[in-house]
């Protein structure tokens, strides 16, 4: 039996494809198709049964993954979309939070509505802070509301009222009623997607999942047939942003559950790769052609924040919504990230970036500016007669020559201006990589280092060694990880309630019976009679009495107020450096992940020979290693002659399809039983 | 590594680059630290704090920014403790100073200034300074509209050491405690700040073991050399030449008398005097500023003149002189009330951006709503505890030469300053918020490109033991328009109580107690517009017509539009 996965990433569909029974993976890379990914996917699965054999009637597992949400919200292509709210309140949408992040900007303002005014329309109702009933829900303006929404030809409506994260009545009368005045529209509340409080963020939750609902529903239905046409009859699902997999039938009710997408499926494969490696803490760094992100793994979770922000920037609040997603920090330094030097001479990498058209310098596609890419190819790094596979000639001359303004400004040479801006990047990502672990409380000391993505591996053991990791570790098909990841990924659902009370007796209580609701709720969800088939995992958000933020801290069902409170204290310190042990505590939100117990992919045993390393030696190659050191010869393995056992003292290079990986003198990489690289220092 | 003495050596372009990233990296920690630990809702929510990194001479480094109205405050904090102090600071030192007579701004903002030592050589300092909710005085909140000596603004903490050895002095603690409401949500904001330059010092410590002390010394200088070059070309780039404008600060808190304010901007060569001599007199209400908190008031437009989105450090404020009598609203002298400063220190910003203008329309948007519209409310919750709400309201923005201006965005004194979600709101306090929308009958400034809609907030108390009290400026002076753009509208606050018929507008109001069922308004004004209304194309105003924001006979008053030919622009 064959599980397959696709990946739809900007430049590339990925597909991996996982023999169950010998254990042997095949990949393949085809370019993405923008107007409709789903021909991108076909294409990469014809790919690979033409190169590969893939058997598509073995296939038994398909899980697909990639930026179709995020990519529809973007580019604005949802449906003409109403919001339906209390009466008082249709501009909330539009007012957002009213934060100005550009502070000296004055020309800032809030980015557009996804729902402009004229069709933010309010019925009389309301409850309040604690749930009654203040204001009973008009019918009748319901039928004022559903002539306007049928004569502008709306398609999808949101039904958003105030306190419904308590009661939801209100929401699920009006939304009935609106349905069987308008059929054929889709029309949801807010509640069926978030039962959290803070009216701007549901409201917006509601709205953007509303826009791109039936556009979404569409795809994947289009998606199915063409899948079941070339003979794949096994169940569909699609990555979700909280590093799980969810049904098809799931995702098309709740599309920005899949928002985040394809970084989650390489957050579910660095768990994965954590387990092999018997590492529970795992930082992952994911290093693509315009962005790196990185993402802490603790006690073997990933770490799932309640919110995400959409087009968030330094300069822009983007749209906040509250769908569960892993905890990324991006940062704009990838491989193709673009190294200039200011009016002022000072040296600046990313974070405009070459992308992949026209690309960096060497590709010879018309880029003229140089980026990373160009400067590790310029120190020796990578080999231009071997990039991907030999499907592409670097042009190394001219990767020089775009250094060569550089060079003159620092008054150096053009291979020291190159190792500058790898410095560069480098210092960026370390930045990023402390803001995940050492500034959130976790000593990188204790962690292990996985670098995935094509530009990963290449920086890898320079930022292990300066974060001081315990390892860094090269998991097996680098370039192809969000993919391979997403097979490692169970069947999971977050569920989110807030539930706003003091942590005592009282309180444990209406902890205990709504986890119990919420228990029920994933059990349905996965349509499984007992527990006992997922694996269940509270968290309960609390914080001090005065604080705004709440800190989410792990709770088990036969927590006393004593033991949750210790275990607050604690996580809280470990956030925010002290613990207040004699204030009071309160409860805001609940938080179970659940996740179907059930068959993932496993790392195959790869050869253990006798034979001398000395076969896996492709050649030498001089790397720059910076104005001390100068140019040193290091040899150049194959990852795939490497056998398990293998031990091999840097400076060395080794090669493979989708990456290069640089090991440092001083350095130790080992090939595990597993093939993955376990770089560390030497004693 | 040695550490004789040398000349300051020049770090190459790369370091730094390296330890910039790092510098702004530890600001930004420093702020995540502040907003997820403090008690206080200023603190997490309107983000009324900022984060710095000074050099030894107290040049500022880098600075994490929530708000506006820190640019270039810390500097002359620095300064003027390390001139007090001198020789006598030593490694686990922690100083306070809430000072508005020594760079601080009112006394709820207390700032605390930690000196870093590498190897017994001070290395810089680190400092935050936070919006405390109380800091004693006369009200809850420490803010009285009416206050007419700054003894009624609370507890001065003059610039003094808090602890020694990382250990802070008992003494001095309980002396806080005893003379703050909520001395838990002080101490919490204390806990919280004390946390934050520690995280500063321990990069610091480490970045300085990694580079040496004398190159991340130089980097400093590097640091604010470049932006000061920067900065002196963007000025040289402008006409020389006088540019002045005036304005009002629509009463003080005391009486409702109008405050003529006015600057005199000169610009030679690559240099800029911004001179607010003709200012009135300091009045007798809070709305004075002192000097730091000027300072601050020009250096936040000087900075969107000069590069809006590059991190503030000194050298961008080197080619900048700002001149000011003593004894003016802008200079205020002890014992002069100055609580409600920003309401007039905004004003000071105003006068630069409305004079400068001219000079880089396409950078500057015409007047808006100004005033942070901050109303108090206090009273007891349903459990007997004390409450403190302080709500800033976000309101209309001017027009700019491109397109109409933004609606309901913060004032320019703060910035990535959220509103407060009504349903946390209600869940904790006994109100119900009846509206929160756009503030469509008090209109904007029409033109070309109108100007942005501000809010309107209507409260529906819960209980009887509450009261209210706020000081809103831009109530009798509407934002300026440009370019022949009509002017925007004012703020106000509203009271609807049972027992009157009519309801009552104040701007200013030192307290009035609420009962059961009465309505409080908070009404924020629309922007001034962009260009003579009659260019208005007919689609912006179908938009407008067709979004709610004008009726086809208002449009028909403002551009002159009938319907007719509202309807053949359809076509």
């Amino acid at each position: 039996m064959v599980r397959l996965a696709t990946d739809v990433g900007g430049t590339f569909t990925d597909l991996i494809a996982y023999d169950e029974e010998t254990g042997k993976i095949t990949f393949t890379k085809t370019l993405t198709t923008t107007d409709d990914q789903s021909t991108g996917v076909l294409n990469t699965i014809s790919d690979a049964c033409e190169t590969s054999n893939l058997d598509l009637a073995a296939v038994d597992f398909f899980v697909h993954g990639g930026t179709t949400v995020i990519n529809a919200i973007t580019e604005w292509k949802g449906v003409k979309t109403a919001l339906v709210t209390t009466r008082g309140f249709r501009d909330v949408l539009e007012i957002g939070r009213g934060n100005r992040p550009d502070l000296y900007n004055l020309k800032a303002r809030t980015p557009p509505p996804y729902i402009p005014r004229r069709y933010r329309l309010e019925i009389t109702e309301r409850l309040d802070g604690q749930g009654n009933i203040v204001t009973p829900l008009v019918e009748a303006e319901v039928a004022e509301v559903a002539d306007i929404c049928r004569d502008a030809g709306i398609e999808a409506i949101a039904v958003v009222f105030l306190h419904s994260y308590i009661d939801d009545r209100h929401e699920v009368r009006c939304a009935d009623l609106l349905r069987s005045l308008l059929p054929g529209v889709m029309v949801s509340t807010s509640s069926q997607i978030s039962q959290q409080w803070r009216e701007y963020e549901r409201t917006s939750t509601a709205v953007l999942n509303a826009y791109v609902q039936p556009v979404i529903d569409r795809y994947f239905r289009n998606l199915e047939s063409k899948l079941t046409e070339i003979g794949i009859d096994c169940p569909l699902y699609a990555m979700q942003s909280n590093g799980g997999v969810a049904t098809f039938n799931d995702v098309r009710l709740q599309p920005l559950t899949l928002v985040e997408s394809g970084p989650s499926g390489a957050i579910a494969g660095a768990v994965r790769i954590g387990q092999a490696i018997d590492a529970p803490d795992v930082l992952l760094l994911d290093v693509g052609g315009t962005t790196a992100k990185c993402s802490l793994i603790r006690n073997g979770r990933p770490q799932i924040v309640p919110e995400y922000k959409l087009e968030w920037s330094r300069f822009s609040p983007g749209y906040t919504v509250q769908v569960s997603v892993v905890d990324i920090v991006e940062i704009g330094a990838g491989g193709g990230s673009i190294a200039s030097i200011d009016d002022a001479g000072h040296i600046h990498v990313g974070p405009d970036s070459a992308g992949s058209t026209p690309g960096p310098v060497c590709y010879g596609r018309g880029g003229t500016l140089p980026t990373v890419t160009d400067a590790k190819l310029v120190i020796g790094i990578l080999d231009p007669e071997n990039f991907a596979n030999g499907q592409m000639v670097l042009d190394i001359a001219s990767a020089r020559t775009a250094f060569e303004p550089i060079a003159l400004a620092l008054k150096c040479s053009v291979e020291e201006a190159a190792s500058a801006v790898i410095r560069i990047a480098e210092a960026n990502m370390i930045n990023a990589l402390k803001l995940v672990t050492v500034q959130r409380g976790h000593d990188p000391r204790d962690l292990s280092l996985v670098v995935t993505g094509g530009a990963g591996p290449m920086l890898a053991t320079k930022l292990g060694r300066e974060l001081n990791v315990k390892s860094t570790v090269i998991p097996v098909y680098p370039g192809v990880f969000s993919a391979w990841g997403m097979l490692a990924a169970l069947p999971r659902t977050d569920l989110r309630r807030t539930l706003f009370c003091e942590m005592d007796n009282e309180g444990l209580e209406k902890v205990r019976s709504e986890f119990q609701q919420l228990i029920a709720q994933a059990e349905q969800h996965f349509n499984v009679s007992e527990a006992a088939e997922l694996h269940l995992h509270f968290s309960v958000e609390a914080r001090y009495q005065g604080q705004e933020h709440s800190v989410s801290a792990a709770f088990q069902l036969n927590d006393t107020v004593a033991s949750f409170l210790d275990t607050f204290h604690a996580t809280h310190e470990t956030a925010y450096t002290f613990q207040l042990p004699e204030s009071p505590v309160e409860i805001t939100n609940l938080h179970l992940q659940a996740e179907y117990k059930s068959d993932i992919i496993a790392l195959s045993e790869i050869p253990k020979e006798k034979q001398s390393v000395i076969h896996s030696k492709k050649g030498v190659r001089d790397v720059f290693f910076g104005p001390d050191y100068g140019w040193v010869e290091c040899p150049v393995y194959d990852r795939e002659l490497l056998f398990s056992g293998c031990q091999l003292e840097g400076p060395l290079i080794i090669e493979e399809p989708t990456t290069t990986c640089l090991v440092l003198p001083g350095q130790v990489v080992e090939m595990t039983s597993t093939g993955l690289l376990v770089i560390t220092e030497l004693e | 590594m040695s550490n004789s003495p040398e000349p300051i050596k020049k770090v190459d372009p790369v370091t730094v680059e390296i330890l910039t990233g790092k510098l702004l990296a530890t600001v930004d920690e420093m702020g995540i630290i502040m907003t997820k630990t403090s008690m206080s809702p200023i603190v997490y929510e309107v983000l009324d704090f900022a984060c710095g990194i000074c050099a030894p001479n107290g040049d500022l480094i880098a600075q994490s920014n929530g708000i506006t109205l820190f640019t270039g405050t810390f500097s002359y904090q620095v300064r003027a403790l390390a001139a007090r102090y001198k020789d006598d600071m030593a490694t686990g030192d922690i100083f306070v100073t809430n000072d508005p007579f020594a760079g601080g701004t009112h006394p709820n903002d207390v700032a605390i200034i930690r000196p870093i030592f590498f190897e017994e050589q001070l290395l810089a300092y680190a400092i935050t300074v936070a919006h405390w909710l109380d800091i004693g005085g006369t009200v809850p909140g420490s803010l009285p509209v009416d206050a007419t000596s700054l003894f009624q603004e609370g507890l001065r903490l003059p610039g003094i050491r808090i602890a020694r050895e990382d250990k802070l002095n008992d003494d001095l603690v309980r002396l806080i405690e005893e003379n703050v409401r909520m001395p838990e949500l002080a101490m919490g904001d204390l806990r919280a700040q004390i946390a934050t330059v520690r995280i500063a010092e321990r990069n610091l410590r480490d970045a300085t073991q990694k580079y040496g002390f004398e190159t991340v010394s130089a980097a400093f200088s590097e640091i604010n050399e470049s932006s000061s070059q920067s900065s002196r070309r963007v000025i040289a780039e402008l006409p020389d030449g006088v540019y002045e404008a005036q304005d009002t600060i629509d009463g003080d808190g005391v009486t409702d008398d109008p405050i003529p304010v006015c600057v005199r901007i000169t610009i030679a060569g690559d240099h800029m005097t911004a001179d607010f001599t003709g200012c009135s007199p300091t009045t007798a209400g809070p709305v004075n500023c002192t000097r730091g908190a000027l300072e601050s008031a020009v250096k936040t437009v000087f900075k969107a003149l000069v590069d809006p989105s590059a991190p503030s450090n000194e050298g961008w404020f080197a080619p900048l002189d700002v001149i000011v009598p003593e004894g003016t609203v802008f200079s205020a002298a002890k014992p002069a009330p100055t609580g409600w400063y920003y309401e007039g220190s905004v004003h000071a910003s105003e006068l630069v951006w409305r004079a400068l203008a001219p000079l880089k329309p396409e950078q500057f948007s015409a007047g808006s709503y100004t005033s942070l519209t901050v109303l108090y409310l206090t009273g007891k919750k349903e459990n007997g505890d004390l409450f403190v709400h302080i709500e800033p309201q976000h309101g209309g923005w001017g027009a700019t030469s491109d397109r109409d201006g933004a609606n309901a965005l913060i004032a320019l004194t703060d910035g990535d300053t959220y509103n407060h979600s009504v349903e946390l709101l209600e869940a904790k306090l006994p109100v119900l918020v009846r509206r929160y929308g756009f503030n469509i009958e008090g209109g904007v400034g029409a033109g070309r490109h109108r100007g942005g809609y501000g809010l309107i907030r209507e409260y529906e108390m819960r209980t009887d033991e509450a009261s209210f009290f706020c000081g809103i400026s831009r109530n009798s002076t509407p934002p300026w328009g440009m370019e022949g753009g009509a002017v925007g509208s004012c703020n106000f606050v509203e009271v609807q109580t049972a027992a009157d018929s009519t309801p009552s507008r104040v701007h200013h109001h030192p307290n009035w107690q609420l009962q059961e069922g009465d309505h409080v308004k908070v009404v924020t004004g629309g922007g001034g517009g962009w260009g003579a209304s009659e260019d208005r194309s007919i689609t912006d105003i179908q938009t407008d017509i067709a979004d709610g924001f004008m009726t086809p006979e208002e449009a028909f008053e403002t551009y002159g539009l009938s319907q007719t030919a509202l309807k053949m622009g359809e076509e």
